[in-house]
């Protein structure tokens, strides 16, 4: 896909089962939403195809498609009440008017608005606005539902309320979803399948266990969750050596001394006294998360983030202990380097990559 | 503060709606007299719809504003979205090109379509009559589509887009979608590009004056033309209606909007059902072909399947029933019922000839004053007339046969006559001082006099005081005139044509000369006021006469009409409106007896002898004696350097635009 000569997505190649729930993940300018916007039908690839069922539907416009879309901020028709809104797209099918009455009342009822049909657009809260959008999608019984960041708008306590009532949504009617998000947390919480995108490319396909668990490549494993991510050599199956230390490890199959990323998850490390570590470091600050503490350690300059419900002070020399299942190791790719140093570590981190949701075109 | 601000407001206001005030007040007064309010009164009213000519014009101009604004308010929208979907850069282009013709003098726009429009229809579709309703309705929808353009693209380019995505994403084909969404996005832009286009084109005058042949006027431009004589207090009345009629519709505008922007606020909506939007839309159907059918019957109304006979008149130049005189164009319809006249008017001579010269027109009948006559035979602009139709010529007086424009009686037969004299109020100025022109020329009256506003009128004045001909084509003599009239210049309080008779009737001056039929209209308003004819100076005699013009279809028909204008009755009922006097032997008969005795009407024989004509004269003595005029009335300073003296502020003017647009273009271009 490109747009003005600048190449937008490269080399998508990707399979959607039925009835599944499946998310696109990946920072601004991803290439996600443009994905979704090439399967609803609204932009034609420049190469490529796009199969349904077996079919090539490049040249099928979006009217005639049989995927749904739920619109970021909703795109709700403000000349509409409730009712006009949900019945669009049956009463431009030309149904019967009591299946049309029918039918927006059975899916009033799934979205939870019975008795809504008459009010105004304008009335509703954004989370009503927000069921109308996927009530407005679903009636039309669509085979793939496309949901473009439709949590976005909300706060973050509806945000959680409206994950599990999409997901309740999706097994009740049994329909594909494709789902767009930059948050990982919805991804991972929600979905079936997790597609992790960066720089129009697909950087891993799996559930959201093997994603986190298994990240195949920096980018992936700073995205996901967070990571400390050193360099290491592979000396052999099952053998890692970083720190100027072997470790034990669960990974097999690289090839003899070649270079890899090692990714170790903050959670999964253990402080053990310093006498007793297989590394020994510094703590360099301490920031309080409610449910655990995010402790910076300084291992020979390098800098760790730790995430334990053990406090240790700043300026503490601590310990620690490396289990072979706390360590993966992923093969170097261009992400390697980029990911995984806290040097410049700040509480603040988390909400700046959040911020930045504007999406792409 | 808050004080000053509230004073502030209602000065505002009263400045916006006082002209207002006065308009509707004036369409309730018994008399005549703006000034003065008599008492209360619906006659003008009732006058206003018991007037067809004016119905049906009114009913043209609502017919094409209607129709220019539905059709452009169409092509508007349609053109917007178009623009819309354009790239940015191509868009800033197309849309700078809309706007130009909006910003375009509207004299411009005017002249251009009416050249394209004589063009087209003479050069390559060889119609006789090039300038018709369909030119008027074209012209109309180029001017309007800007506004409609103008005022739906800030709702397009407000619309949040994804909107259209989702309308295609539940099945619309673009098309629907544009229908089903995008119309009720933009429909407040719409809804105000229509207004602003119907305002604009109900009240266009400039631009339907050039595109609008005489068999479809608009309103605006008729009433252009009622100068001759003040304007009708129906008039007033009709203005006072269209008033109510916006204010109506524009409170109605706001007040449903308020409504519908409460109802937003209520969470619950009330259902529409299925039933009432049926009959909201039947309603609103049932609207718009009622008033179709309004426009088109007030139009047919007045003309139906017959031969149509074009008259072009002089404004207010013959009976029509007002003032319980006689309908001269009904009566005729009605003894020959084959025959529809179609009645328009001009304001000048030289309008009317501009008219005739452009082309483009199909004229039947044209009444022009004397000189006029002798041009237009000059220029082959006159058919012959076949006297074998007009037996009622034998009524005419000899006095006005044989006449200098027409010495044989070949083309013309007199409708009315008149002398030039001066009017003055008895009130202010001394009897003994009204010995003959020079009164125009009394220091003691100083800002008092007024003076024709029309070059050969106000040279006629001094040339009969300086014993100089009124037909001199010598140059020097013509410069000895414009001396007498430099001199007067600072005496007069203002240069008038139609104005005086509010002026002399509210006796904010006092002495005039003027047209003796006019004289005797203000007379009537103001009893103080008095008419004199110089008679042993000689004053100007003239004659207005029926012609012919070449480009007539309905000849046979015409020369019914002038044979009908020629009967003693018809004739002696018409000077009771037109108040000049009838060159139809036995229509003084007929005549009201205050008019028929009057002397200023009717002056004795011995002194009309004293009366002369004007004479067409040549282009340049017309020109010189133009430049010499507008030196007096701009400059009033003596006019001996006249060549210097007009070249100067020309080169001034154009040195100046010259410098603004340097001023406006150079810079630009540097940015580029």
């Amino acid at each position: 896909m490109e747009f003005d000569g600048e190449r937008i997505l490269d080399g998508i190649n990707l399979y959607f089962n039925d009835k599944e729930f499946l998310t696109l993940l990946g920072p601004s300018g991803c290439g996600k939403t443009t994905t979704l916007r090439i399967i609803g039908g609204f932009l034609t690839p420049t190469s490529g195809r796009v199969l349904f069922d077996g079919k090539c539907i490049n040249d099928v416009p979006a009217y005639e498609r049989q995927i749904n879309t739920v619109f970021q901020r909703y795109a709700l028709f403000p000349h509409l009440d409730v009712y006009g809104n949900i019945a669009f797209g049956l009463k431009v099918a030309k149904l019967p008017k009591e299946e049309i009455q029918k039918r927006v009342q059975d899916i009033l009822s799934v979205v939870g608005l019975t008795g809504f049909e008459h009010r105004s657009i304008d009335s509703l809260s954004g989370g009503q606005q927000q069921r109308v959008a996927i009530a407005r999608a679903l009636v039309n019984r669509p085979k793939v539902l496309l949901l473009d960041e439709p949590l976005a708008a909300l706060d973050l306590r509806l945000r959680k309320d409206m994950q599990n009532e999409l997901k309740r949504i999706q097994q009740a009617m049994g329909i594909t979803f494709i789902y767009v998000t930059h948050d990982q947390e919805e991804a991972l919480s929600m979905s079936d399948t997790v597609v992790v995108m960066d720089k129009g490319r697909i950087q891993q396909i799996g559930k959201p266990e093997d994603i986190y668990n298994e990240p195949k490549n920096a980018f992936v494993a700073d995205f996901i969750g967070e990571s400390n991510i050193l360099d290491g050599i592979m000396l052999s199956d099952y053998k890692v050596k970083f720190f100027g230390r072997v470790f034990d490890c669960v990974d097999a199959g690289f090839a003899p001394n070649e270079p890899v990323d090692v990714v170790i998850r903050p959670e999964d490390i253990d402080f053990v006294p310093a006498g007793e570590g297989h590394l020994v470091g510094t703590v360099t600050s301490v920031t309080f998360k409610g449910l655990n503490y995010d402790i910076i350690v300084d291992f020979r300059g390098f800098k760790w983030l730790i995430q334990t419900t053990d406090y240790h002070s700043e300026g503490e020399t601590v310990g620690i202990r490396l289990n072979p299942e706390d360590i993966h190791i992923m093969h170097k790719s261009e992400y390697s380097g980029m990911f995984g140093d806290y040097s410049s570590y700040s509480a603040e981190y988390d909400e700046l990559t959040e911020d930045a949701d504007n999406e792409e075109e | 503060m808050k004080k000053t601000n509230r004073i502030l407001t209602i000065l505002i206001f009263a400045f916006l709606y006082l002209p207002m005030l006065v308009l509707v007040v004036a369409s309730f007064n018994t008399g005549k007299n703006l000034t003065i309010f008599e008492g209360f009164t619906l006659d003008q009213y009732k006058a206003l719809f018991q007037d067809k000519d004016l119905l049906a014009l009114l009913g043209n101009s609502l017919l094409i504003s209607i129709l220019s604004t539905a059709i452009a308010t169409a092509f508007g929208t349609f053109s917007a979205v178009g623009i819309h979907s354009m790239k940015p850069r191509l868009r800033k282009t197309v849309m700078s090109l809309t706007n130009i013709p909006m910003t375009n003098p509207d004299i411009v726009t005017g002249i251009s379509l009416s050249l394209l429009f004589v063009f087209i229809g003479s050069a390559l579709l060889h119609q006789k009559e090039s300038l018709n309703f369909w030119t008027l309705l074209i012209a109309h929808i180029t001017f309007n589509l800007p506004y409609v353009i103008l005022n739906v693209m800030p709702k397009l380019k407000q619309m949040n887009p994804a909107l259209q995505d989702a309308a295609m994403d539940l099945g619309c084909t673009p098309v629907q979608s544009f229908f089903k969404v995008t119309l009720h996005e933009i429909m407040p832009g719409i809804v105000s590009g229509a207004i602003m286009a119907f305002t604009m084109s109900l009240d266009d005058f400039v631009i339907s004056y050039f595109v609008s042949g005489n068999g479809f006027l608009t309103l605006p431009v008729e009433i252009y033309s009622y100068t001759k004589k003040p304007m009708q207090p129906r008039v007033y009345a009709m203005f006072t209606l269209l008033f109510l009629l916006i204010f109506v519709l524009m409170v109605a505008m706001n007040l449903l909007q308020i409504r519908s922007d409460r109802k937003k606020l209520i969470k619950q909506v009330k259902p529409v059902s299925s039933r009432q939007k049926t009959f909201r839309r039947v309603c609103a159907i049932a609207c718009a072909i009622a008033i179709l059918l309004g426009c088109g019957w007030l139009i047919l109304s007045t003309r139906q399947n017959k031969v149509t006979l074009n008259v072009m008149n002089w404004g207010q130049n013959i009976a029509d029933g007002s003032d319980g005189t006689l309908d001269i164009i009904a009566a005729f319809e009605e003894k020959y019922p084959d025959i529809d006249v179609n009645y328009t008017t001009y304001d000048s001579n030289e309008s009317l000839y501009a008219k005739l010269a452009g082309g483009g027109l199909t004229v039947d009948l044209i009444i022009p004053s004397d000189y006029m006559i002798a041009r237009l035979k000059q220029e082959n602009m006159l058919l012959p007339l076949n006297f074998d139709n007009i037996p009622n010529y034998k009524y005419v007086q000899e006095a006005f046969k044989n006449t200098a424009y027409d010495p044989e009686n070949k083309y013309s037969v007199p409708y009315t006559w008149g002398t030039v004299g001066i009017i003055y109020n008895a009130k202010f100025v001394d009897e003994a001082d009204v010995t003959g022109w020079e009164l125009l020329w009394n220091e003691k009256y100083k800002g008092k006099i007024l003076q024709f506003d029309n070059s050969r009128d106000a040279f006629g004045v001094a040339q009969f005081l300086s014993g100089i001909s009124i037909n001199t084509t010598d140059a020097e003599e013509l410069r000895q005139s414009a001396n007498k009239l430099a001199e007067q210049n600072p005496l007069v309080r203002q240069y008038v044509m139609d104005q005086i008779y509010s002026i002399m009737e509210g006796e904010n001056a006092w002495i005039a000369p003027y047209y003796a039929g006019d004289c005797m209209m203000m007379m009537d308003a103001n009893p103080d006021l008095r008419f004199y004819l110089p008679e042993e100076q000689g004053f100007n005699l003239f004659i207005d006469a029926m012609c012919i013009p070449t480009c007539s279809e309905n000849k046979d028909a015409a020369e019914k009409f002038i044979n009908f204008l020629c009967e003693p009755e018809i004739s002696g009922a018409n000077m009771d409106y037109i108040c000049y006097g009838s060159p139809i032997e036995g229509a003084r008969d007929y005549m009201d007896e205050y008019l028929a005795e009057s002397d200023v009407i009717y002056p004795d024989q011995s002194i009309l002898d004293k009366g002369v004509s004007y004479l067409f004269l040549p282009a340049e003595t017309n020109r010189l004696m133009d430049n010499l005029f507008m030196e007096i009335r701009i400059a009033g300073q003596q006019p001996e350097e006249e060549e210097e003296a007009s070249a100067l502020p020309v080169v001034l003017t154009l040195s100046g635009l010259a410098a603004a647009a340097a001023l406006l273009f150079l810079p630009k271009r540097k940015h580029k």
